[in-house]
């Protein structure tokens, strides 16, 4: 079966612990609910979960919405933001989990990335090293997030034109941003036969788009 | 002795032991030199740390039971609504016990302990949700109940969940969203049964679920002056919002073409008698030069007719009309069947013939690394290529066969899912047989495909309602049988 992998790449440096942290789950929570259900979404699309400080880890492996338990996030009081780290390991991912068509097998849908940071990478050398490789995988599309006042935009652009801004990271915002992510999901998951790229639905009133 | 009696004796053994302890405690005491006034205080104070090391012993047995329930990563898998659910977990029977699962009630499921530490879930979800079960055991006496949370998940039924809103093209009587046709072709004067077409297309669920157009089309005719039937299907992009009227175009621009070309063409029909005689180079370079102004020139005008429309349409380009195409003409001559074809794009074209299982797939469906990326009629590349010959067009001269389908990709995936399995004869064998069959599992009953059955049509629209997960587009299948 055709599968529509989707990749969120979630900052937990120290900035996003307490109330912060705590409104991207209660976004997820309802992100995954909302998911389940959409009859499109429900039978094809995959979610995988990659959370990035010091550490980078993979706290959720790709798995079908239908399956999916949200595992719980942690986030250390202070450190480094390794946004480039982040993405190394997401292209080692995309490279074992997505599935490329043949003779044998159908092929996945082209995976989509939201990566969050309300912050800016630490590690800017092997950042931009994997925005090349990033380039190089067959995204559908990629969507980038500043959350917060102190999120810079200027390296994401760098990763994708379709960068956005929160102004707070409250529950107000998550929310909205979340509920965006699960329309363009859905958006994508429907979006049968196409090569193109995936048209995004308009951004929430508290999404700002960057240009 | 009577029972009054036995518990006087009782009462006086236990009187007897505690005068005995209190003597031992005092002359305890004295040797020690405690005070007779502080006894008391002293005795409290004793009791008070040796029931704080008892009280935190338990509770650390306690705490190290809990943590290791939580190492054990008891779970319960998700489930989905109306489908009957089990599963079980183990909890170490000589450690815990009174074990509840606190909130499975309004779930519709119920906890059994099935064996000493296996507990086994089981019932049917009533609704869809997210559901924060609470595992909660006993541990050690005197200490309270322990608690832990296990989420779990049911989904919804995802067949109760599609919506069927018909698009503003059916209600506009521009394209409808479900059509099927049937091309009854009477016996020969000899009384021998000629071959009948049968055609249906229906808009995909996911189509239906959001009140868009089929993109599909299909176009099928039999000529009964010169014996030629020609058939054609289109599937229109999904992500091109003309495609609905891209799969039209190049379907009728085909059966235009065709049937001016197949009126009264001796030429071409000496050409196929000649070839069927001696295939050698010279006859066939003939042939395909014939079959060539048939077939390539057919696919390059349902290509410029597309342009034209873009053209005609205001803010359209010609990818906004991209669709796939496939058609193929036959006729039956004395010597067999002649088939021409042309195919662009995915889904699937064969000739099956039942006698002896064998299949000619006429073509190969084009498709991407990913789930999506085929070749369109719109895109002028494949009439650059110079093996379009090689890999699009296919003709041929068979004894006889038991079908000749034409199917979009929402037919083909769901049926053969692979390329693989789409050249394997087998899975063309189980395709019929579930043609025949139907689903009976999902009420739907099968096609029955004998000759002059007009009821065929109905039974093809009913049998393409099939349920496959994730396999929803638009689906269109032609059958010459």
């Amino acid at each position: 079966m055709r599968r529509l992998p989707v990749y969120l790449l979630i900052d937990t440096s120290g900035s996003m612990h307490g109330e912060p942290i705590e409104s991207v789950k209660v976004g997820l929570e309802s992100l995954i609910s909302s998911l389940r259900q959409d009859p499109f979404a429900l039978e094809s699309v995959c979610l995988s979960i990659i959370t990035f400080d010091k550490d980078v880890k993979q706290i959720l492996p790709l798995t079908p919405i239908d399956e999916l338990q949200l595992p719980d996030i942690t986030t250390p009081e202070s450190g480094p933001t390794h946004t480039g780290q982040a993405l190394k390991m997401l292209c080692e991912k995309i490279d074992r989990e997505v599935r490329k068509g043949s003779a044998e097998e159908k092929g996945d849908w082209r995976p989509l990335l939201f990566l969050m940071t309300d912050g800016k990478p630490s590690d800017s050398m092997l950042y931009k090293e994997m925005v090349g490789e990033i380039k190089k995988r067959p995204f559908g599309n990629i969507v980038a997030c500043a959350a917060g006042p102190k999120a810079q935009t200027e390296p994401l652009r760098q990763l994708t034109d379709n960068v956005f801004s929160l102004d707070t990271l409250d529950s107000t915002a998550f929310k909205q941003f979340f509920k965006w992510v699960s329309d363009s999901i859905n958006a994508g998951s429907r979006s049968m036969g196409t090569s193109e790229s995936i048209e995004l639905p308009a951004p929430p009133s508290e999404v700002n788009i960057i240009i | 002795m009577n029972r009054s009696q036995r518990l006087a004796a009782r009462h006086n053994a236990a009187t007897r032991q505690l005068r005995e302890f209190a003597s031992t405690f005092d002359r305890a005491a004295d040797y020690v030199g405690i005070p007779h006034n502080e006894r008391e205080r002293f005795l409290a104070w004793t009791i008070q740390h040796l029931w704080n090391i008892h009280t935190e012993e338990r509770m650390n047995k306690r705490l190290i039971i809990e943590n290791e329930i939580k190492s054990l990563g008891v779970y319960l898998p998700n489930g989905t609504v109306r489908k009957p659910y089990s599963a079980s977990f183990t909890l170490p029977a000589d450690k815990v016990s009174e074990v509840r699962l606190e909130g499975i009630e309004e779930t519709g499921l119920q906890m059994t302990q099935t064996s000493p530490g296996v507990f086994t879930v089981e019932g049917t979800p009533l609704s869809h949700g997210d559901f924060p079960l609470r595992l909660s055991f006993a541990t050690v006496e005197g200490e309270p109940r322990s608690e832990m949370t296990i989420p779990v998940a049911f989904n919804p039924d995802p067949r109760s969940i599609w919506k069927d809103i018909r698009s503003s093209q059916h209600e506009e009587g521009l394209k409808p969203d479900m059509i099927a046709e049937y091309v009854m072709v009477e016996a020969d004067s000899d009384g021998s049964p000629r071959k009948d077409i049968v055609a249906a297309s229906i808009q995909g669920r996911s189509h239906a679920h959001e009140g868009r157009a089929r993109d599909d089309y299909f176009a099928v005719e039999h000529y009964p002056d010169s014996d030629w039937y020609v058939l054609a299907v289109a599937d229109g992009a999904g992500s091109a919002r003309l495609s609905w009227r891209g799969s039209e175009i190049a379907c009728d621009t085909i059966m235009e073409h065709c049937r001016e070309c197949l009126k009264d063409n001796k030429l071409f029909e000496e050409a196929i008698a000649a070839f069927s005689q001696d295939q050698n180079t010279s006859l066939r370079s003939v042939l395909t030069t014939q079959v060539s102004d048939i077939i390539y020139k057919g696919a390059v005008k349902a290509h410029e007719a597309i342009g034209r429309a873009a053209d005609d349409t205001p803010d359209a380009a010609m990818r906004d009309f991209a669709t796939t195409l496939m058609f193929a003409i036959c006729k039956k001559f004395p010597f067999g069947w002649f088939i021409a074809s042309f195919w662009v794009g995915d889904g699937a074209m064969c000739i099956y013939n039942e006698k002896d299982g064998s299949i000619k797939l006429l073509g190969t469906p084009d498709e991407g690394e990913f789930s999506g990326q085929t070749r369109f009629l719109t895109m002028r590349e494949i009439f650059h290529d110079k093996d379009i010959v090689k890999k699009r067009m296919r003709m041929g001269i068979v004894p006889d066969f038991t079908a000749l389908f034409l199917m979009t990709d929402g037919v083909s995936d769901p049926m053969f899912e692979t390329e693989r399995n789409l050249k394997d004869a087998n899975k063309w064998k189980e395709f019929t047989s579930l043609l025949k069959s139907g689903f009976p599992d999902d009420g739907i009953p099968g096609v029955d495909l004998s000759d002059d059955n007009k009821d065929a049509k109905d039974q093809l629209l009913e049998w393409l309602k099939f349920w496959s997960p994730g396999n929803h587009d638009d689906r269109t299948l032609v059958i010459l049988y």
